[in-house]
C-alpha cells in the first residue's frame, strides 16, 4: 500500500494502524534496550489519565475553532474547572455535581470569551489571555472565601475529595481477563499490544470512559448533524451562512460556550480523577498542549486524540520512571520517527525537509546514546517539539478552518 | 402579468457614501430584468436589501403586491427570493451538498443530516434544469463555472421562483456564459423572475426583457431591451461612448523581458497540469493567454510569480533567472500581477485601503522609511491610486470589504500598475469593472505598453483578448498548443482553439 492510498482511508481506519505502529516501535525499543516499562499496563494506565485532560481540552478547542473563534483560554476555564469541580463535590457531596460544576464554570469563561470575541469583536488572542489571566485570580481569591474556611483547605488548597472511579471491563480485563493472558504469554510485540489494550480496559475511570466516547460523539456531531454543519460554516465561511438566514452569532457562542464546558470537565477530570483535591496551578499549561494536541491533529476528533495520547504518554511514562532512564529511551523513538520522516521526504524530492529530519534525526539519537537519564524537562516539552516538527514536515497538510481567528460582522459592515 | 418585485423610495447609507438614495424599481413576474450601473453604483446594496442581508434605512417593499420587512434572508428565502452573490459564498472544504443544503437542511431524528433525501432533491433540481454536479466533490476542487452552476443551484433548491443573479458572468467563459444563459431561459419558460447584472451590454441585451438603470445610487429609467443599443446603455450609464479595446501601433521591441523555459508543474497527483510550456515575452509587448479556465494557466502563473515551484523549468526576468527566488525577491526584481481571484488572493477584507495598497510594496517608500510603515507617504500613494484608477470610496481609512466589487479590481489595478513593474501578468483585469473604467483601465495598460512594460494577460473576456494583445497563444490540457495573430483571429474561432475543437482537424 503507498503512502497516498493510506491517507486517503478513513480516519477509523488510518490511526488504529498508526498507533499500531506506534506500539511495535515502542516494542522494539523496548526490546532493544531492556526497559520493561514503556509498554506496561501501569505507564499506559498513568499516561491514559495524563492525557485524557488534554483530549477533552483538545475536542473543546475543537469545538471552538471549527466555528471559527480561537480558544487560548483553554488553560484559564480549565482552571475555572478545577476550583469549581472541587466546591460540588464538597458541597453536594458528590464527585457528580463536582463534574457538572466543573462544566457550568468552564462553561461560563467560554460564555465570557464569546462575549468578548463574538459580541464586541475583541480580538481572540487578547481575550483568551485575559481569561488565562482572570481564571487563577477568581479561582484563588473564591479558594480564600470558601476552601480556607474548611478543614484541610487553604487558599491554595481544598480539602480532599471523592474520586469518580471507575470500572474494569469484564471478560476483556477481568474474569477471564482474556488481554491479560496474551499479555503474560510473552509473545515478542503481539503480548505488548495486548498490554496496552488492557492497561486502557483495566479500572478505566468513568471519565476517561466519557472522554474517549467523546471523540467519536463530536466527530459525528460536527459532519453528520444539522448543528455540526452551522457550526462549522461559521469557522469557514460566515458570510456564506449568513446569506442562507444562519444566524453566525448563535452558532459562535454555542461553540465557545461547549468548548469552555469542555476545559471545564478536563479541569474537573484533574481534581475528580487525578488529584483528588483542587491545588492552585494544577493544570500546568495543559490548555496550551490541548491546543497544540489540535493543532497536531489537524481539527479533526480523532487527530485531537492521537495528539493528546502522544503528548500524555511522555508525562505518564516520566511518572512511573523515577530514575529517567525508560524516558530516555523515547529519544530513540524520535530519532526512529524522524528516519521515517526523512525517508518519506527524500521519496518526495524533498531534500531540504529530509536533511533537516536526518540531521535532528541524528541529534536525538547522540542525546540517547550520551545520557543515562532524560532530563525532568523533557516530557514537558515534548508536545512543542512534536507540534514544530508536524508545522514543518506536514504544513501544507493542516487545514484550520478558512476563517478562524477572523472578525465577523453581520451584513459584512 | 403582475408585479413580482415593487421597491419604493429605497435608501441606503454607509459611513460617507449614500448607496441607494431614493430608488424606485419595480419587476413583472416571469421577465428577466437587468441591473446596469457604474461601479459602486448601488447595485448590489439595492439586491441585499432585497434578499433581506441588510436592512434598507427608508423605503418600502413589496413582493407578489404584499408589503414585506426582511430582517434576515430567511424572510426572503422563505418568500421566494433567492441570490446568487457577485463574490462566491461558498465554503471551499465543504462538498457540494453540504454548501446546497446548509441552512435547509433535510433532517433525520435528532438533526442528523438525511444526505440521501438532499442528494434526490438535489438531483431533481439538477435534471429539471439541466444542471448537473457530483454532490460529493469539494467545492475546492471545482472550477469557477462549477461554483457558479453550485451558487445557482443553491437558489433552486429552496424554491425560489425569484432569482436575483449578481454578475453570474463576470467569471464565466463565453461557452458558459451561453449554456447559463439557456438555463436562465429555461427558468423564465417555468415562470421564474429574473433579476440579472451585469457589466457587459451584449450580455444584457441578449437576455434581458427590461433594463434599470441605476447611476450613483439612483434609479434613471426603466427602457425595454428591444428598444436600445449597447452604446444607448453606455451613455445612459456613465454619459460616454462605448469603448473598444483596440490596441494603437506595435510598440513591441527586441529586447526580452520575460523568459519561461520549460515550466511543467505536477497537479497533487503527480499528473502535469502544465506541460513543459516556454514562450518569451518582449518589452513593450503583450502577450495574450486563451484558454478555458481549468488548463493550466492559474498553475503556470503561479510557478511565475512563485507562488508555486514548478517541478522542472525556469523563468528569466530581464536576463536574471529568477527561478530560485521566492514571491518577494521577484517582485522587487520587477513583476507585478494582478491576481483572478480578488478576493482570494488580491486584498485583505477586513484591512483598510491604504494597507492593501502597500501589499507587495510594503518594503519600499513611499510606504515605508526604513524599517517602518510610512502611513502619511501610504495614504498620498493611495489616494493617487484612488484619484488615477477612480476607486470610488469616501477615504483611504475604510476597509476593502466596504467598496464595491469594481472598485476594489480598481484598487488592485492600481496598486499593481503603479509601481511601474517591468513585467505585469494580468489575469482578468477588467472582472467586474464598468465599461467607462474599463476603457481607462485598457488605457493604462496600454500606455504602460508603450512605455516599455511587458505584459501576460490572461482574459475570458475574448474581446479584450484580442484587442489588447500583440500575439495570443493558446493554452489547451496544460500546453501551449497555437499561437495566434490577433489581427486575423475572431472570438469565435479563438473561442474553438480553446475547445480543442480547431485542433482535432477543421479550421485552421
Ligand atoms: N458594507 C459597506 N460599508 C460601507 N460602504 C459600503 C458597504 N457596502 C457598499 N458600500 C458602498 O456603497 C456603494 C455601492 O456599493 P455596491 O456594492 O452596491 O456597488 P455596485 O453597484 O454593486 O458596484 P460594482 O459594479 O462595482 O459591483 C459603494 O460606494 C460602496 O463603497
Ligand atoms: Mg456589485
Amino acid at each position: 500500500m503507498s503512502f497516498t492510498q493510506f491517507q486517503k482511508l478513513p480516519a477509523y481506519y488510518r490511526w488504529p494502524i498508526l498507533a499500531f505502529v506506534g506500539i511495535v516501535v515502542l516494542a522494539l525499543v523496548q526490546e532493544l534496550t531492556g526497559q520493561g516499562l514503556l509498554t506496561s499496563t501501569t505507564t499506559i494506565q498513568t499516561a491514559l489519565k495524563w492525557a485524557m485532560p488534554i483530549l477533552i481540552a483538545g475536542l473543546g478547542g475543537l469545538l471552538s475553532e471549527r466555528c471559527g473563534v480561537v480558544n487560548i483560554g483553554l488553560e484559564g476555564m480549565m482552571i475555572l474547572g478545577t476550583w469549581f469541580g472541587a466546591w460540588g463535590t464538597l458541597q453536594f457531596g458528590s464527585p457528580w455535581w463536582g463534574l457538572f460544576f466543573g462544566i457550568l464554570g468552564g462553561a461560563m469563561g467560554g460564555l465570557l470569551h464569546a462575549i468578548a470575541t463574538v459580541g464586541f469583536g475583541v480580538d481572540h488572542i487578547v481575550s483568551g489571555v485575559a481569561i488565562n489571566i482572570l481564571a487563577p485570580g477568581t479561582a484563588r481569591y473564591l479558594s480564600d472565601r470558601v476552601f480556607a474556611q474548611m478543614d484541610g483547605g487553604s487558599i491554595s488548597q481544598s480539602p480532599r475529595v471523592e474520586s469518580l472511579g471507575g470500572f474494569t471491563w469484564p471478560v476483556l480485563a477481568k474474569g477471564p481477563d482474556l488481554f491479560g493472558r496474551v499479555e503474560r504469554l510473552d509473545w515478542f510485540i503481539v503480548s505488548d499490544v495486548f498490554g496496552v489494550l488492557r492497561g486502557l480496559l483495566f479500572q478505566m475511570s468513568y471519565l476517561t470512559a466519557i472522554g474517549l466516547a467523546l471523540v467519536p460523539i463530536s466527530a459525528f456531531l460536527l459532519t453528520k448533524t444539522r448543528f455540526g454543519l452551522r457550526l462549522r460554516i461559521a469557522g469557514e465561511n460566515p458570510l456564506a451562512g449568513e446569506s442562507l438566514g444562519i444566524n453566525i452569532y448563535r452558532q459562535k457562542f454555542i461553540g465557545v460556550i461547549i468548548s469552555g464546558g469542555l476545559a471545564g470537565m478536563a479541569g474537573s477530570l484533574i481534581v475528580l480523577d487525578l488529584a483528588q483535591l483542587y491545588r492552585q496551578n494544577q493544570t500546568t499549561g495543559r490548555g496550551f498542549i490541548a491546543l497544540a494536541a489540535l493543532i497536531f491533529g489537524n481539527w479533526k476528533a480523532s487527530g485531537v486524540l492521537a495528539g493528546a495520547v502522544l503528548f500524555g504518554y511522555p508525562f505518564g511514562l516520566s511518572l512511573r520512571d523515577l530514575e529517567g532512564t525508560a524516558t530516555r529511551s523515547l529519544l530513540l523513538v524520535i530519532a526512529i520517527a524522524l528516519v521515517v520522516v526523512m525517508v518519506w521526504a527524500f521519496t518526495k524530492q524533498n531534500i531540504a525537509d529530509g536533511i533537516l529530519a536526518g540531521t535532528v534525526a541524528v541529534g536525538s539519537l547522540l542525546f540517547f546514546l550520551f545520557t543515562n537519564t532524560a532530563p525532568s524537562w523533557l516530557p514537558g516539552t515534548m508536545p512543542y517539539v512534536l507540534v514544530l516538527l508536524v508545522l514543518v514536515f506536514a504544513s501544507q497538510r493542516l487545514r484550520m478552518p478558512a476563517a478562524v481567528g477572523l472578525p465577523y460582522r453581520k451584513g459584512g459592515s | 402579468m403582475s408585479t413580482a418585485i415593487e421597491l419604493i423610495g429605497i435608501t441606503k447609507r454607509f459611513p460617507g457614501v449614500i448607496a441607494n438614495d431614493n430608488i424606485n424599481f419595480s419587476v413583472e413576474e416571469g421577465e428577466i430584468h437587468a441591473i446596469c450601473g457604474e461601479n459602486g453604483a448601488g447595485k448590489s446594496t439595492l439586491m441585499k436589501i432585497l434578499y433581506g442581508m441588510q436592512p434598507a434605512d427608508e423605503g418600502v417593499m413589496k413582493v407578489n403586491g404584499v408589503e414585506v420587512d426582511f430582517s434576515s434572508p430567511t424572510d426572503a428565502i422563505a418568500a421566494g427570493i433567492g441570490m446568487v452573490h457577485q463574490h462566491f459564498m461558498l465554503a471551499d472544504q465543504f462538498s457540494v451538498i453540504e454548501n446546497v443544503i446548509l441552512g435547509s437542511e433535510p433532517t433525520t431524528v435528532g438533526g442528523i443530516l438525511d444526505f440521501d433525501t438532499a442528494k434526490t432533491h438535489l438531483a431533481e433540481v439538477g435534471d429539471a434544469y439541466g444542471l448537473t454536479i457530483d454532490p460529493d466533490d469539494f467545492v475546492s476542487e471545482l472550477e469557477v463555472g462549477e461554483r457558479q452552476r453550485v451558487e445557482i443551484i443553491k437558489v433552486l433548491y429552496r424554491g425560489a421562483n425569484i432569482l436575483i443573479l449578481d454578475e453570474p458572468t463576470a467569471v464565466l467563459v463565453p461557452q458558459e456564459v451561453e449554456a447559463l444563459f439557456d438555463n436562465l431561459r429555461e427558468l423564465k419558460a417555468a415562470g421564474s423572475t429574473i433579476i440579472f447584472i451585469d457589466h457587459k451590454l451584449q450580455e444584457v441585451l441578449e437576455i434581458s426583457d427590461r433594463i434599470t438603470i441605476i447611476r450613483r445610487g439612483k434609479s434613471i429609467t426603466t427602457v425595454n431591451a428591444a428598444d436600445v443599443t449597447a452604446g444607448d446603455l453606455a451613455e445612459l450609464m456613465v454619459g460616454e461612448e462605448l469603448p473598444s479595446p483596440e490596441t494603437t501601433e506595435s510598440t513591441v521591441t527586441d529586447v526580452v523581458a520575460l523568459e519561461v523555459q520549460n515550466i511543467t508543474v505536477l497537479d497533487e497527483y503527480g499528473r502535469p497540469v502544465v506541460h513543459d510550456v516556454s514562450f518569451k515575452i518582449h518589452q513593450g509587448e503583450v502577450l495574450g493567454i486563451a484558454g478555458i479556465e481549468g488548463n493550466g494557466q492559474g498553475e503556470l502563473v503561479d510557478a511565475i510569480v512563485g507562488m508555486e515551484r514548478p517541478l522542472s523549468g525556469s523563468v528569466y526576468l530581464g536576463g536574471l533567472d529568477v527561478s530560485l527566488k521566492s514571491v518577494r525577491q521577484r517582485r522587487d526584481e520587477g513583476f507585478g500581477y494582478v491576481p483572478k481571484d480578488r478576493h482570494e488572493a488580491g486584498l485583505l477584507l477586513v484591512a483598510p485601503l491604504w494597507e492593501n495598497a502597500a501589499l507587495g510594496h510594503q518594503t519600499k517608500p513611499p510606504f515605508a522609511k526604513g524599517w517602518w510603515i510610512d502611513r502619511k507617504g501610504s495614504h498620498q500613494r493611495t489616494d493617487e491610486i484612488r484619484e488615477r484608477f477612480d476607486v470610488r470610496s469616501p477615504n483611504a481609512d475604510v476597509a476593502a470589504h466596504a467598496l464595491s466589487g469594481g472598485n476594489q479590481q480598481k484598487l488592485i489595478i492600481g496598486r499593481e500598475l503603479i509601481g511601474d513593474p517591468k513585467v505585469i501578468i494580468l489575469a482578468h483585469p477588467t472582472r467586474g469593472i464598468d465599461v467607462g473604467a474599463q476603457a481607462a483601465v485598457w488605457n493604462e495598460i496600454r500606455s504602460a505598453r508603450a512605455a516599455g512594460q511587458a505584459s501576460l494577460l490572461i482574459s475570458a473576456d475574448l474581446d479584450e483578448l484580442i484587442g489588447l494583445s500583440d500575439r495570443i497563444v493558446v493554452m489547451f490540457h496544460g500546453k501551449l498548443v497555437a499561437e495566434l495573430d490577433p489581427a486575423e483571429i475572431t472570438p469565435r474561432l479563438l473561442g474553438s482553439y480553446m475547445t480543442g475543437a480547431a485542433l482535432q482537424g477543421g479550421a485552421q
